[in-house]
């Protein structure tokens, strides 16, 4: 659905952008750090053309932690970095409501005061399995930490899909450019 | 994320009667309308407006004894009697409420059945993922079968379920996303809440509705991501899913560090400074192309190749300069007509890609070339033959 060819080339449009704003094709940088301004360029360029959502918010933040890149940030994205970056606050601490909780608190006591083992077993276990996975998918995702679990899996949809057609862009790029070097 | 509740979302529903007995009310007219057309029909397909009692496949009088199940059992009696006598009925409704209803097995069956049936029809495929959750979810209660009250229970649930995936029809476009969120809002259409029961052994209030109402949500977006993730649809259960999508993600994630190592590999000996002036207006070049043969290609046609000629567009430069050794001029015939054209076919327009990867069977004698589709194929014999 949004793997078209319009999303495609303006990744690669950007992507090729920041190859040129951070100098990835000089031979002064050493070999780690032009994979790594690559990969800067790529995930900026994958954020961008997405636009925003909050995995693409999450992945901006990130890569502006680091200094050096977020001049060549600024320089890539132009308005739209202030856009991308962090409008939702960032805030780790998801609201919830007391009420709720104290229920959910008096519940978890109660069940532990029933203390029936053979329920415990089935319902819970399959809940911790899956917490155990969700906050490993939080860790994968960027910007996972400050979303709950519907818009988790909305964004991991999404970012999956992004990364796919990361992957297959920058597979071209590589193929074409490898086969323009054999022509040489 | 989660939209706000319609006010009459069955969370409160502790004890207050009258507005329901006015909704139960509303609701027997708008079935009573639905039953007669219906009646017609004598088809059992969900229509798109949603009969609630085709979509049940039973009589009429059944159905709507399923829903006067929904209140509480003592103010039934008096609900139905007052509910008809202000409207005339040409069917006899069931006053007695005591009347054993279907066994619970096949009344649930049936409902399944049903959702199935929909699943079938719905133009969205969304919807029919969606369809067969409520059918998941009657699973489970199916398993304790108990007596006595809790039979009533179970139905209710079925009933709820069969209600969720009524509303499912009638908002066939709603996406897989929002449709339960969507579908507990136009409920109020026709209800103003959802009549949720609960399982035996559960708590009736709020947080565990509100808990069920998030599972369904959650279960709701796996499916989708089931069907994103490669290999994922045969596998049930959450957190096997989940270990799925975790893997695909950290391969993606993997395949980009990998390939952009490769492209610093790559890199240095790529001029990349002349592509400014191709990209910098990327539709210019396919409306350049196609301008003097007026054909307008619509760059979706060719989905995948689009990006292989934007990469080839930047390696163009580096064509002209090389010195083609006669084998190879072939293809670069191929190219120059191509340029020189400036109209070109759609079939010929993947023709410089396939050169280029012509190249790497002349050179490297490396024949595998994973992007290769059809049509690229068929070009390419055209460039063989030329």
């Amino acid at each position: 659905m949004q793997l078209t060819s319009s999303f495609k080339l303006v990744f690669l449009k950007q992507m090729l952008r920041g190859f040129l704003l951070s100098d990835a094709s000089s031979n002064s940088m050493s070999f780690h750090e032009r994979k790594n301004a690559i990969k800067l360029s790529a995930d900026a360029a994958i954020a961008f053309a997405r636009g925003r959502t909050r995995w693409s918010q999450g992945l901006i933040t990130n890569l502006s932690k680091n200094e050096k890149n977020k001049e060549i940030l600024k320089s890539l994205l132009g308005r739209e970095y202030d856009n991308l970056r962090k409008p939702c606050g960032n805030s780790l601490k998801i609201p919830r409501s007391k009420k709720i909780l104290r229920r959910c608190l008096r519940m978890c006591s109660r069940r532990k005061k029933a203390g029936r083992a053979q329920h415990i077993c089935k319902s819970i276990l399959a809940k911790a399995l899956a917490k155990k996975r969700i906050q490993v998918l939080k860790k994968l995702v960027p910007g996972g930490e400050s979303m709950d679990g519907f818009s988790l899996l909305d964004e991991t949809l999404d970012y999956a899909m992004s990364l796919k057609a990361q992957v297959d862009v920058m597979r071209r790029l590589l193929k074409t450019s490898k086969a323009s070097l054999n022509i040489k | 994320m989660e939209p706000p509740r319609s006010s009459g979302v069955g969370i409160d529903n502790s004890g207050e009667y009258s507005p329901e007995i006015a909704e139960t009310l509303r609701f027997e007219e708008e079935i009573q309308s639905l039953i007669h057309p219906s009646s017609f029909d004598g088809s059992a397909a969900p229509t798109g407006g949603g009969s609630f009692t085709a979509l049940l496949g039973l009589p009429a009088n059944q159905a709507v004894e399923l829903l006067h199940d929904s209140g509480a059992r003592e103010p039934l009696a008096s609900r139905i009697r007052v509910g008809e006598h202000p409207v005339h009925r040409p069917f006899h409704l069931p006053l007695d409420c005591s009347s054993a209803f279907p066994s619970n097995a096949t009344l649930v069956d049936r409902a399944a059945r049903f959702s199935v049936f929909a699943a079938e029809g719905s133009p969205a495929s969304s919807s029919g993922r969606l369809k067969a959750e409520p059918q998941d979810s009657d699973s489970p209660p199916l398993d304790p079968i108990p007596t006595g009250p809790a039979k009533r229970k179970d139905t209710g649930r079925s009933k709820c379920d069969v209600r969720l995936s009524l509303s499912f029809k009638s908002q066939a476009k709603v996406t897989a996303k929002k449709s339960k969120n969507a579908e507990e809002n136009t409920d109020g259409d026709k209800l103003p809440y959802v009549h949720v029961r609960a399982r035996r052994g559960q708590a009736t209030d709020n947080h565990s509705l509100a808990e069920r109402a998030r599972r369904e949500k959650i279960n709701a977006r796996m499916k989708l991501l089931q069907e994103l993730v490669p290999g994922c649809s045969k596998i049930t259960g959450t957190a096997l899913v989940l270990d799925e999508i975790i893997n695909h993600v950290q391969t993606l994630q993997r395949q980009v560090e990998f390939l952009s190592m490769r492209l610093a590999a790559v890199n240095p000996r790529i001029d990349f400074s002349s592509l400014d002036s191709y990209l910098s207006a990327e539709c210019g070049p396919v409306t350049v192309r196609n301008g003097p043969g007026g054909v307008v290609v619509d760059p979706s046609l060719w989905p995948t190749d689009a990006t292989a000629e934007a990469t080839r567009r930047l390696l163009v430069p580096q064509f002209w300069h090389i010195d083609l050794v006669p084998p190879q001029l072939q293809p670069q015939q191929s190219l120059t007509t191509w340029e020189r054209d400036g109209a070109a076919h759609s079939q010929l327009l993947p023709n410089p890609t396939t050169s280029l990867f012509l190249y790497d069977p002349a050179n490297s004698g490396d024949t595998n070339v994973p992007h290769r589709t059809a049509k690229l194929k068929t070009a390419e014999d055209r460039a063989l033959n030329l």
